[in-house]
Formats: structure tokens, sequence, C-alpha cells
């Protein structure tokens, strides 16, 4: 009885948490997150994020050959511009303060919304897929080199 | 600043700043009001509103001009071939087309490095052509952009020497090359003149190294060509480079600073007019006044750290104007012997950060280098 009702309080008191976790056992497969995370897992899980970092490092660095495996070689820039010549180690790209209300866009943006912004302008491209490989890998990419900087959504 | 930053900074000036040294008195900052580049086509005067900052525009230099004189400084066009970039090209043309209206106009030009992007000849042959529109004397240093693909042999065939020296009115002016001296990273890593490019041109990365020095040879020139100068007697150096240490990733300095410093020591009134940084800069260190230049092609944010205190910091730009945060300048040296330095930058009635949020630093930032040129293949 005791420990229904602790349950039932901690349901009131967060009900987010609760929720995913009802979400969780209802989805499954039930065992996918139980076991204690082991040394390789850590490895592979840290593997596969620095992968896409590499990734979104080149392709914002203008590398041709990442840009064409990714299928965007003919919409990241037509200039000869990447991105990272006027962010070099992706500085000024603020990460941390989206999303917020982007003045160049006129509307409450997100990051994709500024990367695919910069395509389009400074580079004179095509916006690419906000859901594609390409644009998770920039977005891996700029957080990643932003290590370290403070969220501050909504900075202008 | 990290603690490394900040020893290297102290012992800088423990070293040439002891008690009481600074550029000679007789170089006065005062102010002064902006012309905004537009002014050329009929715009609005702008006032300088910062009185807290040392202003940077503005150098009186004793024993200067036996007559007034202007002239003006370009740099950093870093031009593609015109069918892959039109704006650079339109930026050129317009940055010559001032330059040559200007009333009275100037005695020289100076290009500063990074006429091309590439090193391509297409791209630096375009430059010379674009710049034929600007019918006075043109001395042109490199940058890394134009050196690296062929290790400056069409750069030598267009500009001849890379660095040189003439007396113009009162004053020794001194070009250098900070840039054809790199360590030799291409070599063992077999690669192609294009790649040796590809990592040179790339202001992040982090294969190409410290590549931004005078040298040992070069020194010693610079000392022998201001041998027979007098000491009192005002000099300026233009390099692509900044001659001390602002922010080493980014080779926004020169590695043998402290020994350009001691070239330069015993002279009063030397002023050093540099590009490669995309930004307003200002620094002072011993006797030795540095003031950077802004590019026609693109502006840099601030490094991360190691930005001079005595740097009033330019205005953030809007990155969906191709012509903000980016220009020309204009060097006029007056009947009363003042040496005035003039940003003349496009689409701004404002140079200088007007409030907080104007400045690119405002949203607080720790960043990191890149990885990616560092792991196979490229390693």
């Amino acid at each position: 009885m005791i420990t229904h009702s602790k349950i039932r309080c901690s349901l009131r008191r967060f009900p987010l948490i609760g929720g995913i976790a009802i979400a969780a056992v209802c989805a499954g497969p039930t065992s996918a997150h139980k076991d204690p995370v082991k040394p390789e897992q850590l490895k592979i899980y840290q593997e596969v994020f620095m992968e896409e970092v590499r990734k979104g490092d080149l392709l914002f660095h203008g590398d041709q050959k990442m840009a064409e495996q990714l299928g965007v070689a003919d919409d990241l820039s037509k200039t000869g511009m990447a991105c990272a010549m006027c962010h070099p180690m992706a500085s000024d790209t603020h990460p941390q303060s989206f999303p917020k209300f982007q003045a160049q866009i006129a509307k409450f943006a997100t990051l994709r919304d500024m990367i695919n912004w910069c395509i389009e302008k400074p580079n004179q491209g095509v916006k690419i897929d906000p859901e594609s490989e390409a644009m998770k890998a920039l977005e891996a990419y700029i957080t990643w080199s932003n290590t370290g900087s403070v969220l501050q959504p909504g900075k202008f | 600043m990290s603690d490394e930053l900040d020893r290297i900074r102290r012992e800088m000036h423990s070293v040439l700043q002891p008690e009481g040294v600074r550029p000679d008195d007789s170089l006065k900052i005062t102010r002064r009001t902006f012309i905004h580049g537009s002014l050329v086509f009929g715009a609005a005067t702008v006032g300088q509103a910062f009185a807290w900052w040392p202003l940077l525009n503005t150098l009186d230099i004793a024993h200067a001009a036996e007559t007034p004189f202007k002239f003006a400084w370009i740099s950093d066009t870093h031009l593609y071939p015109r069918s892959l970039n039109t704006r650079f090209v339109d930026k050129v043309v317009r940055a010559a087309q001032e330059v040559q209206a200007m009333d009275p106009p100037a005695d020289f030009l100076i290009f500063g490095g990074d006429l091309a992007q590439l090193g391509k000849i297409e791209e630096l042959e375009l430059g010379v052509d674009l710049l034929k529109e600007i019918k006075i004397p043109k001395h042109y240093i490199p940058g890394e952009h134009d050196w690296y693909l062929d290790m400056g042999k069409k750069w030598g065939e267009l500009f001849g020497q890379p660095n040189w020296t003439f007396d113009h009115k009162g004053v020794r002016f001194i070009g250098l090359d900070t840039v054809s001296r790199g360590p030799d990273y291409w070599t063992a890593k077999n690669m192609t003149p294009e790649e040796r490019m590809g990592h040179m041109a790339t202001l992040d990365g982090t294969v190409a190294g410290p590549w931004a020095g005078v040298g040992r040879d070069q020194l010693d020139w610079m000392e022998k060509t201001l041998a027979d100068w007098d000491k009192q007697r005002p000099v300026v150096i233009f390099s692509h480079n900044p001659l001390y240490e602002y922010y080493p990733p980014w080779n926004f300095w020169v590695r043998d600073w402290r020994e350009v410093h001691e070239v330069l020591k015993p002279y009063a009134k030397v002023t050093n007019i540099h590009g490669h940084v995309h930004q307003v800069l200002y620094n002072e260190i011993g006797t030795l006044r540095s003031i950077g230049m802004l590019a026609t092609s693109w502006p840099w944010p601030y490094a991360p750290e190691g930005l001079p205190k005595l740097t009033k910091p330019m205005i953030r730009v809007d990155p969906g104007d191709p012509y903000d945060g980016v220009g020309w300048s204009k060097l006029d040296v007056a009947a009363n012997d003042q040496l005035e330095t003039e940003y003349i930058m496009w689409g701004r009635k404002e140079v200088f950060v007007q409030s907080p949020e104007d400045h690119d630093k405002h949203v607080s930032e720790v960043i990191r280098p890149r990885i990616a040129d560092n792991m196979w293949p490229y390693r």
C-alpha cells in the first residue's frame, strides 16, 4: 500500500518521467537498456557520435568527397564558400543560443534553420533536408566543437 | 584567456614593454570623425562614439611627411575564378574604383596578400586584371593563399621580390614576406600541390602548423635595411600576418615575433599594418603599433582568446549582407604630419561596437580545434 502511494506520488510529481517509463515498458524490448553499461558499449556509442562529427567537420570545411557521399555536393555551396571560411572552429555559430528569434530569417528558428539559411544565402546553395544525414552531421560537428559553451537559448 | 597565453603575454610585455616604454609620445592617438565608405557615393558622415577606448584610426607621426600624401590598402580578396564566385570579384571592382576615385589621389596602393583563394594562375591573373583599374603605383606582399600551390612561382612572375623597401616623403616603408617560410608538412605525406594548398587555405586547419614567420634571413635583411635610418624617424612595415602573438592556431601571429621586436626595438616610431585577420585590430608592443585591416572578401570573428585589450572591436556583422564587415583602408599622411588610418567598411555607418550586443563575443563560446583533417586518410 505504501509502495503504491509512493509510485502514485512520483507520477504526480513527474508526469513526464512517468510517461516515458510507461511508454518504455509498453514499447519494449524490455531488456534493451537494463543491463549495466559495459566499456565496449560506451566505446561504440562514442565512436558512432565521433563518426558523425568527422563527417560534419568535413562538410563544414567544404570536403567535396564527403558532400558527394552524403548526396549534398550540389547543394551546400555554389560559390566556393564553405561554412568554416566564416566560422573557423565553428566559432560564431552559437549552437548554444538556439532556438531563438533569428533576425535574418525573421522567425523563431532552430540551429538547423540557420544552417539552411547560411547554405541558401551566403553560400548561395540549395537548402538540404532538415532530417538528412548531412544536416545531422553538420549539427553534430557544430555542437561538438562548441562543447563547453553554456546554453543560452534565445540569446541575441 | 588561457593560463599559457596569459603567461606568454606577460613575458612579452616584461621583455618589450618595461615601465615607461610605449610607442613614441609623438604618436598621439586622437579622435576624428569617421567617414563612411559610401561617402564616396554621397552618403553620411558618422561620429565616433567611444570615449574610453584609444581610437585606432588616427596616428600622429612626428617628422613624417615632407609633403602631405595618401596611400591606400587593399588585401584578402581571396579571388576564385570569376565563373565560380562573382561576389568576390564585384567587391574588388568596387574597392579598386573607390581607390582610383580618391581625391586628392593616393600616392600608391599596398596590396596586403591573399589575392587568390587557392593560388591558381587564373585567380592571380584575375586579381592583376581587376586591380588594373588603379593607375597609381602598386606594391604587393604575398599571402599564404597566393603561395602554396606552386610555392610562389606565379606570384613571383607577376610581382617580383616578395619583400622590399622604399622611402617616400620622409617615411621608410618596408614590405615583409611572412608566408613563404612554413615548415614542410607535405613532402613526407606525398601531398599533391592541391592538397598542400588546401591545408594552407584552411584557417582552422591543424596540418599546416605554425607557417607564419619572418625568418632569420629576412630579419637580417630588415636589420640591414634599417641600419642607415634615423631611429627617430617613422617606419611603416607592411606584412600579411600581425607581427605579434594574437592567436597562433589561426596563424594570427608570426612565430618569430620576439626576434622581429628585437630588430625594431631601437626605432621609436614603427607602425605595422597587416592583413590576414579580416577584422579591425589594434595593438601596441614595445615601440611598435599594429593595425589590422579589413578584407574585401569576408570578415572573420574574433579569435576565441587573445584579442588585444587595446582593440576596440568592430561591429558584429550581418551574414546576409556580403558587403558588411569588409572593405579597404585609406591612409592619409597630412600636412600636420598626421598618419590617419580610415577603415572603409561597406554596408555600415558604425565600424565599431556600440553596445555589448554588437560584439561577436556577446554570446560566450568555448570552442575547440577541428579533428577531421588529422584523421585517416588525411594524416
